[in-house]
């Protein structure tokens, strides 16, 4: 049984920050992963991480920016200390070796992106997820000290009868074997949860994993309604064109050649909040005003060559390569698609949940940094801070605490369940058949607008799904390198967490960042101006509420 | 057609039967070549490696020597080495005219200069043979069918690679060119492993281990596969393959002995040169057998 | 929508069987990827075909393959132009090359890949402590020439593809020397020249590239490996003149010094001179060149007897009749304060348009 202080799930930069963390204190630190770390979806950010760091700007101003983004759902003490310690966060990656953009003087340089009221987002080209995943996973490699357990694919949560966390069961995906892990703490860091929609920017590896298994022990999942749509992704496949494409000047057009913005945000235009831009794309693209294939255009040609080059890279293949379009020469087609969950397993600013001993950070927790709308470029930030914090939290606690004693039979519960599904008599439907049909369902009811008849809807089908989700057909047998069971039980994880969302979705009478009602159009912060929580307490569902902390900001009518 | 024509140094060193042979196949293909007898190395990818500048500078003279060539259709070259090495740095001096501007001021005490644009190309012999002169002509100008001869083909990595600066994407059949002419020679090319992968001369004074045991198993393979003889459009290639081949076989730990043709030694045979005019004896791994089979089909 | 035929390696390490192709078809318009064929396969006919995949996007470096025994991400290759290359109307796909199969299309990249990235000290060496409270100040274009290997996604691909390591198992290799020169193009790093001196000496390390752009040729991300092994090269003898003892040094400066003084190659003269820093006396004289002679006297011999070879031409190589214009131009570059380098990953292919 491998044994850890400190046992930390996810790889990507939240449970990678939270490791080094840890490590830094002597702590002894697991850290385990489904995927190689350096595949971890933080790769996908591609546009930069906000810090306030310029003598001009403040951690005020961001902390403002960010409330004003959230709609006021976000927790401000928890804004006030991100924006806070963004700026040593962002000194300290670079110190380790981020290549971030310069300016002439060989200082950091920034670029303008949505909802911000400074140029407060460093960047590396468009790349800035993936360099600073590789250059944390650097870090790694030379902190012999964290373990690491890569291809390991955790499936329960395991704690002692007190209920304080023991550890987690995982299989090693390489061989089939199932451990258990010891652990006097765990860090949830295993990201969000987009595969529950088709399409969306998310990898096929964002399946909700932690959020579930936390769930499933009774910590509460809060703001799961908060589901970004983001404003420019492609068709069809849903992949990711940055906003640093907005940033860098790029503008947004309707089939009629209007630039639309001018209608919703006539200030900011194209550089409002994501939620508002999306939903002015789909208004656009529902009333007509779109092209045949569904679209609005995003043309990216009114930004200098030189510029494209050095900055929006990436983004210059993906439009070669996925939509065979050259982003330097004419428009590309874009539309509003699922791209990060504000919600999650509700935490503490310093990560604790509400079950002893579990931790979580990144996108799987709200601690509430994003209440009901993530500005750009934020989400990298919420990832290094908040791991960090839970890191050293989860090392200093522990310390001179025992190992707990875990449920042994959970174990062995656990490996019947695995072996129940693997040597099912395939009776039932393919695991892909029920995702595809839970993407679409949640893609067509709980998207840019909902009301009370589709969210119903939705949810009908996501308990028939769950109910299907028991008896699928498995055609791999084997042990190593088995998909076909991971897959199945991702599904379970998808729909517990698909679950939560359309409840808490149902439960929000009003419109607030991402969640808009068309059936209750207004925000109403006389009700509405708390968070919804939702926790498993036994077989049913439970829906409770808690406040938004408010430190120094009063919700304000939101305009851009 | 008449071209300017840079003919390498190794062709007029190591492997003067290369350089000879293309001088006794050119008139029988019409072309008129005007040896550029004042240009210097390519670089070989080792000036790259020293300073790209260098190398830029130096090919930058070669070409502007060519294109001083009255009436030429363009500039051609007999080494897949030379083609690489030379369409690299044209790359980069066709990208940016400030630079160009740099290295041509490198140029102009000797009154020379190298000028980007107006379709002005650089062709390896092979190219010329499949674009210039094309596979129909040249199968009309074959007199002796190499029929019966298994050909294996051995391209030479700067020839084939990176395919998007040596104009795959306007030219896609570059990369199988050479299987076409053994094709339209009469012969039939013989399909193995190493046809596009590399022969290992470039770190030959390096890791003598790596580069032989490249050398050894390509002609293996192609042993193995049927093939009577290789052939190549490199001279560096030829080196490794031909010349190191008794070296090479002890790193692969088996006897060899497969014939290296030069590509216009090949394409001379089928234009009914003999094979003592193309300099066939010169070789180190012997190519009687070839010369057998060429001589039954000058009796048949 | 068309119809394609997909050809897989399967391989089941439990089966105690061996590897073996599969076919099956698949429907999909021509602009998806081969990715999506596979996993259209593994949704409705069989989930249990193995391959790594995340993002489908070419971020995330997973799903390295072999398609039509060409080295690729599986889901930035189309699958209608991958039909169009495919011989016998079915595409094939293998797992990566160089490196053992686990299952399916599944190869051990810990065994290879990540033991090769962790030989080259992959993390930063500050030279200093790092400025209070503020930024390492370092020239924008310093940053940006990194950008280029700091966009290796890892994937595999080019170790898949590369031709040493298909002789040489131990060469470090392309991914993990991109990944080298990713700390040493980093001026924030302080142990360049160790670095350097490190992969100059060991025999499978810079000098073991072979040159063959394989690399170059398949990396999905333009990183250029084998560029950035040249870079590598062209620092250790320029900037820190290390004199190796895998005649890297010796063979460059062999090369340089004999076109300096004829202007085309001497062949006759580059082995000993290689083996002398590229000095002809030091290279006989030495005792380690007069082995590595020794060892070349066989095919010396070949030469001589097949008569390619003739001993004046071993002996007297003609100058170039302009001769002096070279050396002039050598001159005037080598004297130069900076070396220019035109980096087109940076400029962009296009430069001119943006200039």
């Amino acid at each position: 049984m491998p044994k850890h202080d400190v046992l930390v799930i996810g790889a990507g930069l939240a449970g990678q920050r939270a490791a080094l963390a840890a490590a830094e204190q002597g702590t002894s630190v697991g850290i385990i992963s489904k995927v190689h770390p350096v595949r971890s979806h933080s790769n996908a950010a591609q546009g930069g991480i906000n810090a306030a760091l310029n003598p001009e700007d403040s951690w005020e101003s961001h902390a403002f920016d960010t409330i004003k983004g959230s709609d006021y759902l976000g927790d401000q003490d928890a804004i006030e200390i991100m924006c806070r310690e963004a700026p040593g966060e962002l000194l300290d990656l670079e110190h380790l070796g981020v290549t971030f953009h310069r300016n002439e003087e060989g200082r950091l340089g920034t670029r303008a992106f949505g909802g911000a009221s400074a140029a407060r987002t460093y960047y590396v080209a468009d790349i800035t997820g993936q360099a600073i995943l590789h250059v944390l996973y650097e870090q790694l490699m030379k902190f012999s000290e964290v373990h690491r357990y890569e291809e390991w694919f955790t499936t329960a949560l395991v704690q002692d009868e007190d209920g304080r966390i023991a550890g987690a069961i995982t299989r090693n995906i390489r061989d089939g074997a199932i451990e258990l892990f010891q652990a006097k703490a765990v860090i949830l860091a295993t990201g969000g949860n987009g595969q529950l929609y088709d399409p969306t920017t998310n990898a096929l590896i964002c399946t909700g994993d932690g959020i579930a298994m936390a769930y499933r022990i009774g910590a509460p999942l809060m703001d799961m309604e908060m589901i970004q749509y983001h404003p420019t992704t492609l068709a069809g496949l849903g992949l990711l064109i940055t906003e640093g494409a907005r940033g860098e000047g790029a503008h947004l057009y309707n089939a009629q050649g209007e630039r639309f913005m001018e209608k919703y945000a006539p200030n900011k235009m194209e550089l409002a909040s994501r939620d508002v831009v999306s939903r002015a794309e789909q208004t656009e693209i529902n009333e007509g005003r779109g092209f045949p294939d569904g679209t609005v255009a995003l043309d990216i040609t009114v930004v200098p060559r030189k510029r494209i080059h050095e900055a929006l890279r990436e983004i210059v293949n993906v439009g070669r390569d996925f939509a065979g379009v050259d982003i330097t020469r004419e428009p590309i087609h874009i539309k509003p698609g699922n791209h990060y969950t504000m919600g999650g397993i509700r935490t503490d600013v310093d990560g604790r949940t509400s079950i002893p001993g579990l931790y979580a950070a990144g996108e799987c927790a709200c601690v509430s940094v994003h209440g009901g709308n993530r500005l750009g470029a934020n989400s990298l930030l919420d990832t290094l801070v908040f791991g960090r914090r839970s890191g050293l939290h989860a090392a200093e606690a522990v310390h001179g605490l025992p190992l707990r004693d875990p449920d042994l039979a959970q174990l062995e519960d656990e490996e019947r369940r695995i072996s129940g599904i693997v040597d099912r008599d395939g009776s039932g439907r393919r695991v892909s058949e029920v995702k595809a049909e839970l993407g679409k369902t949640m893609d067509k009811y709980v998207a840019v607008f909902r009301d009370e008849d589709g969210l119903r809807t939705g949810l009908d089908a996501v308990q028939r799904l769950k109910e299907e989700a028991t008896d699928l057909a498995i055609d791999d047998k084997g042990a190593v390198f088995n998909q076909d069971v991971l897959g199945a039980l991702e599904l379970q994880f998808m729909l517990d967490n698909a679950e939560a969302i359309v409840l808490s979705a149902i439960e929000r009478k009003e419109s607030r960042g991402a969640q808009f009602r068309t059936d209750f159009p207004e925000r109403n912060d006389d009700d509405w101006l708390k968070h919804i929580n939702v926790s498993a307490n036994g077989s049913e569902p439970e829906i409770s509420y808690s406040d938004v902390t408010m430190t120094q900001w009063e919700p304000q009518e939101r305009t851009y | 057609m008449k071209l300017a024509y840079w003919p390498g140094c190794v062709s007029r060193g190591f492997t003067p039967e290369l350089h000879g042979s293309v001088a006794k196949v050119a008139p029988l293909l019409d072309l008129e070549l005007v040896e550029l007898d004042r240009a210097n190395c390519c670089g070989a990818g080792v000036i790259a490696e020293h300073n790209q500048e260098l190398v830029d500078t130096l090919n930058a003279r070669t070409f502007a020597l060519a294109q001083d060539v009255e009436g030429a259709a363009g500039m051609m070259n007999i080494c897949s080495t030379c083609q690489g090495a030379q369409s690299e740095c044209q790359e980069r001096l066709d990208a940016s005219s400030s630079y160009r501007g740099e290295v041509n001021s490198h140029l102009k005490p000797d009154g020379l200069s190298y000028e980007a644009g107006g379709g002005w190309w650089n062709k390896n012999f092979l190219w010329i043979l499949a674009e210039e002169i094309g596979l129909d002509t040249l199968r009309e100008r074959v007199v002796r069918p190499l029929e019966g001869l298994r050909i294996a083909p051995f391209y030479g990595c700067y020839i084939v690679r990176p395919s998007k600066r040596l104009g795959f994407e306007a030219h896609p059949e570059r990369d199988v060119y050479l299987d076409q002419v053994i094709e339209a020679l009469g012969a039939k090319p013989v399909e193995y492993a190493g046809a596009r992968k590399c022969c290992g001369f470039p770190v030959i004074t390096m890791n003598r281990t790596t580069s032989l045991r490249q050398a050894g198993r390509h002609v293996a393979d192609a042993i193995d596969a049927g093939a009577d003889c290789l052939v190549t459009p490199c001279p560096l290639c030829h080196l490794n393959l031909d010349m190191q081949q008794p070296a090479a076989a002890s790193f692969v730990e088996r006897d060899l002995g497969l014939p290296v043709l030069h590509l216009p030694q090949m394409v001379g045979l089928a234009l009914g040169l003999a094979p003592k005019e193309l300099g066939m004896g010169k070789h180190v791994v012997s190519t009687r057998d070839v010369q057998q089979k060429i001589a039954e089909l000058a009796a048949a | 929508m068309a119809d394609y035929a997909l050809k897989i390696r399967r391989y089941d390490p439990e089966s105690g069987e061996a590897a073996y192709w599969a076919d099956y078809d698949v429907e999909l318009p021509p602009e998806r990827s081969v990715l999506d064929g596979i996993l259209q396969v593994k949704d409705r006919e069989d989930a249990s075909i193995a391959i790594r995949c995340s993002c489908r996007a070419a971020i995330c470096g997973s799903c390295g393959v072999r398609i039509n025994g060409q080295s690729a991400l599986a889901c930035n290759t189309r699958i209608g132009e991958a039909a169009e290359r495919a011989r016998d109307g079915a595409i094939t796909v293998e797992p990566m090359g160089n490196m053992p199969v686990i299952k399916d299309l599944v190869t051990d990249m810990e065994a290879v890949h990540w033991k090769k990235i962790r030989r080259v000290v992959p993390w930063l060496l500050p030279a200093e402590e790092p400025p209070e409270g503020q930024e390492y100040i370092v020239p924008p274009e310093a940053m940006l020439d990194v950008t280029q290997t700091m966009a290796c996604i890892q994937c595999g691909v080019c170790v898949s593809a590369c031709l040493s390591l298909e002789v040489d198992p131990e060469f470090i290799g392309p991914a993990a020397l991109a990944k080298a020169y990713r700390f040493v193009g980093d001026p924030r790093d302080g142990e360049h020249e160790s670095r350097l001196k490190d992969l100059a000496e060991d025999p499978h390390g810079i000098y073991d590239c072979t040159h063959c752009f394989a690399c170059v040729e398949v990396c999905p991300k333009d990183v250029a490996p084998m560029n950035q092994i040249m870079r590598l090269r062209r620092k250790a003898t320029n900037d820190f003149r290390i004199k190796d003892s895998n005649n890297g040094y010796g063979h460059e400066k062999a090369f340089v010094n004999i076109i300096e003084k004829w202007g085309t190659l001497f062949e006759a003269q580059l082995l000993p001179r290689s083996f002398g820093d590229g000095s002809l006396i030091k290279g006989q004289l030495r005792p380690q060149g007069a082995k590595q002679l020794t060892e070349s006297l066989p095919t010396v011999y070949h030469g001589l007897k097949s008569g390619k070879v003739n001993p004046i031409k071993a002996l007297v190589h003609p100058k170039l009749p302009d001769q002096k214009q070279v050396r002039r131009i050598i001159k005037e570059i080598e004297s130069q304060d900076e070396r220019i380098e035109l980096n087109l990953y940076i400029v962009g292919e296009m430069a001119e348009e943006t200039e």
